[in-house]
């Protein structure tokens, strides 16, 4: 048999973002793959140098489109460390609240993206429709539908208006009430259990060796999250539990993600019972001439696909340094998708790209 | 139907179909990936606008430029472009591709893209809403109709001139000229 | 474990904060500390990144290390500074698998050659730039004037 030279490349319908893989193949058989990433590529940490504190914050959460929560609590947490910033009671739980509804809209996405790419597009339609049902609670409380620019220094920007804790319950109740048609649909289905069933197999050592996080070393067997070991907002003050699997391949991966779902909607109904009244933002003074004291911080929070953090330098100016951020992406698309990809068929390329759950800007920046 | 309508079916059949079922290439360029999905599916349909989603630039003859493009997709995009059959049409998103937008001092993202292939309409915003989007197809309907959406065929008469800004940026480029690049005489 | 890395490595400046601590080594002895890091349980290689202090004319190497499992100093941040000419410094791949697409990126990014690596071809960008990009005499915003602005547009 010949080898050949496959480019699966950016515009292909199992691709999610723009994203390009070499791939040497014999047959039906992968022989070598290469990842190409650069298709996203805006030069972010050199741009960020050139605006003020205040005026990265509309920078910030344009890295990951899925999430931007995350972005923008990651970045508000490591100016408050170098500042001395306090954050009031009642913003703790309201950041709780808009993070783990970020969280729930990207593992919808998530969704969204497998049951399309294998052909299961009832469920594709739904998962978008509930999706869209998170983003209408957004539009209200933030005024955008995708770019929040909510959670900044000092706590968020405004409070909850008036009948807002009734919407998320009922928003909360119409998700939850359809999660047996999902089950019956997709998570037991035996066709998704073919499909799925020991593909892009990782056993924990070498997960543990490549820098793995989030769900990708949870399907595993390792109670690794970092709301647990590092707690950051009022995680250590709401029960939840930490799901994981065994076998490590694509089938384990998707049903931890089903269970977190239900977790956090368990963690969104215990921060609205437990919330305080107060204040919900701490006055910087004067924020247009702000200048930060010199020093270094890495900060880290565990985002829907693993640990986001931000590696911060202040030279005591006015705008920062040197930015960094490591995001999840990085490992799981560059080196753990290069190993998993060489005994695989050319079939199972989008299949395995994404149940590992990577999003191509966060690789470019 | 009303008579206004069937007399248009009847006068110019190609141009109505043309209109109704404008095919789009799945190809999410910049942060745009966010906003096509939900346009695509239940909630805000727009299949009943009689745009679906493609998989392959052969069959398809609307392209859409979702967001910010960076010097590696836009030689994607002129591939992709060129191997579209005659009558295409193309929309760009966001505020990106028409000044630069929030990235416009960044060494890899193109400042305007109309200088490299013909764009007929631009919808601003960042990201726009999905009704935004529908109101943009609605445009380029009327713009079909009167004749006024060109891009294409000033893509066909001006080719030396694109291409030589392409080749400024890039260098030597890997594929041959689409159009001969001496055509002097105009079609009419 | 601040008593054992003063006893074996000499002119280290260590300093602790909350769960964090940070090392300034010289260049010399970041491998072996690396190495004794790893030991010693922190075997997570969070990040590799790099900062460009142009004033004092020195590249400035960090590297961020964790572990899988509850410990009391969660965070290890390890700096070490290079001259500014000619930078090159020795590949940390046969300790920690994963830094692969580190060095690469700041190889590209920054100008730094790593020795030992197998593979140290373009990963993010396009075109060849005379001074690589991330660096702080690399001014941006002239950039694009010259090179974008000056493309004519195409009057109908």
């Amino acid at each position: 048999m010949r080898e050949l030279e496959l480019f699966f490349g950016p515009q292909h319908m199992g691709m999610v973002g723009n994203f390009s893989i070499t791939l040497k193949v014999e047959g039906d058989q992968i022989l070598e793959a290469y990842a190409n990433p650069g298709w996203l590529h805006r030069g972010f940490e050199k741009l960020m140098e050139y605006r003020t504190w205040i005026q990265n914050f509309p920078m910030v959460c344009r890295i990951n489109v899925v999430e931007p929560d995350h972005m923008e609590m990651v970045y508000a947490m490591a100016v408050e460390e170098l500042a001395k910033i306090e954050v009031p009671e009642r913003a703790r739980y309201i950041r709780t609240i808009v993070l783990e509804l970020a969280r729930l809209s990207s593992h919808l996405f998530g969704c969204w993206a497998y049951a399309n790419m294998l052909g299961f597009d009832t469920v594709a339609q739904w998962a978008m429709y509930h999706r869209d049902l998170i983003l209408d609670l957004f539009e209200e409380l933030t005024g955008g539908r995708v770019y929040h620019i909510y959670i900044w220094p000092g706590g968020v920007r405004r409070d909850f208006p008036k009948g807002f804790k009734d919407k998320i319950i009922n928003t909360l109740h119409a998700i939850g009430s359809c999660i047996p048609d999902y089950d019956s649909t997709f998570f037991n289905n035996p066709l998704f259990y073919a499909r799925a069933r020991g593909i892009g197999k990782i056993n924990q050592e070498e997960a543990k060796k490549l820098g793995a996080t989030g769900p990708v070393i949870r399907a595993t067997g390792l109670k690794f999250d970092i709301r647990k070991i590092e707690p950051y907002a009022v995680y250590d003050e709401v029960d939840f539990d930490i799901p994981t699997r065994e076998e490590g391949d694509a089938y384990s991966r998707v049903w931890v993600i089903r269970d977190e779902m239900i977790q956090s909607v368990g963690i969104i109904m215990q921060c609205l019972e437990k919330m305080p009244p107060g204040e919900v933002y701490n006055r910087v003074p004067n924020p247009f001439k702000w200048k930060i004291p010199k020093g270094e911080t890495y900060v880290r929070v565990e985002s829907s696909r693993g640990e986001l953090g931000i590696y911060l330098v202040s030279n005591g100016e006015d705008r920062p340094y040197r930015v960094h951020f490591r995001t999840p992406s990085y490992p799981h698309g560059l080196i753990i998708l290069e190993r998993v990809l060489k005994k695989a068929n050319i079939a199972d390329v989008g299949n395995i790209m994404i149940s590992l759950y990577v999003v191509a800007p966060e690789i470019d920046r | 139907m009303d008579r206004n309508q069937l007399g248009k079916w009847l006068k110019e059949p190609g141009k109505m179909g043309h209109k109704y079922s404008l095919w789009a290439v799945y190809f999410c360029t910049g942060c745009g990936i966010i906003e096509i999905p939900p346009v695509i599916t239940a909630r805000w349909d727009a299949e009943r606008f009689g745009v679906i989603p493609v998989a392959t630039p052969r069959q398809a003859n609307l392209f859409m430029i979702t967001g910010y493009v960076s010097l590696k997709t836009l030689k994607a995009i002129i591939r992709t472009y060129e191997q579209m059959p005659d009558p295409k049409y193309t929309v760009a998103f966001g505020s990106c591709p028409i000044n630069g937008g929030m990235y416009w001092d960044s060494y890899n993202t193109i400042k305007c893209i109309d200088k490299y292939i013909p764009i007929d309409g631009w919808i601003a915003g960042c990201m726009p809403r999905p009704e935004a989007i529908f109101i943009g197809v609605v445009h380029l309907w009327t713009l079909i109709e009167k004749g006024m959406a060109t891009g294409y065929i000033k893509y066909r008469e001006r080719y030396p001139e694109y291409r030589k800004n392409q080749e400024r940026l890039f260098g030597k480029l890997e594929w041959p000229p689409l159009y001969p690049m001496n055509n002097h005489e105009k079609r009419d | 474990m601040k008593r054992e890395i003063r006893a074996l490595f000499k002119n280290v400046l260590i300093e602790e904060k909350g769960k964090k601590i940070t090392i300034t080594a010289k260049k010399e002895q970041t491998l072996e500390l690396l190495r004794f890091l790893k030991n010693k349980g922190y075997n997570y290689l969070v990040l590799i990144s790099a900062v460009d202090w142009i004033k004092e004319k020195e590249f400035e190497l960090i590297y961020v290390l964790s572990s899988y499992v509850r410990k009391e100093k969660l965070h290890v941040i390890l700096k070490t500074r290079i001259p500014r000419e000619n930078p090159r410094f020795k590949t940390v791949i046969p300790i920690f698998e994963n830094a692969e697409p580190y060095e690469r990126e700041i190889h590209e990014l920054f100008g730094i050659k790593f020795e030992g690596h197998p593979r140290l071809t373009p990963l993010l960008l396009e075109r060849d730039y005379r001074i690589p990009p991330f660096r702080k005499d690399f001014d941006t915003r002239k950039y694009v004037k010259k090179f974008f602005e000056e493309i004519p547009s195409i009057e109908p």
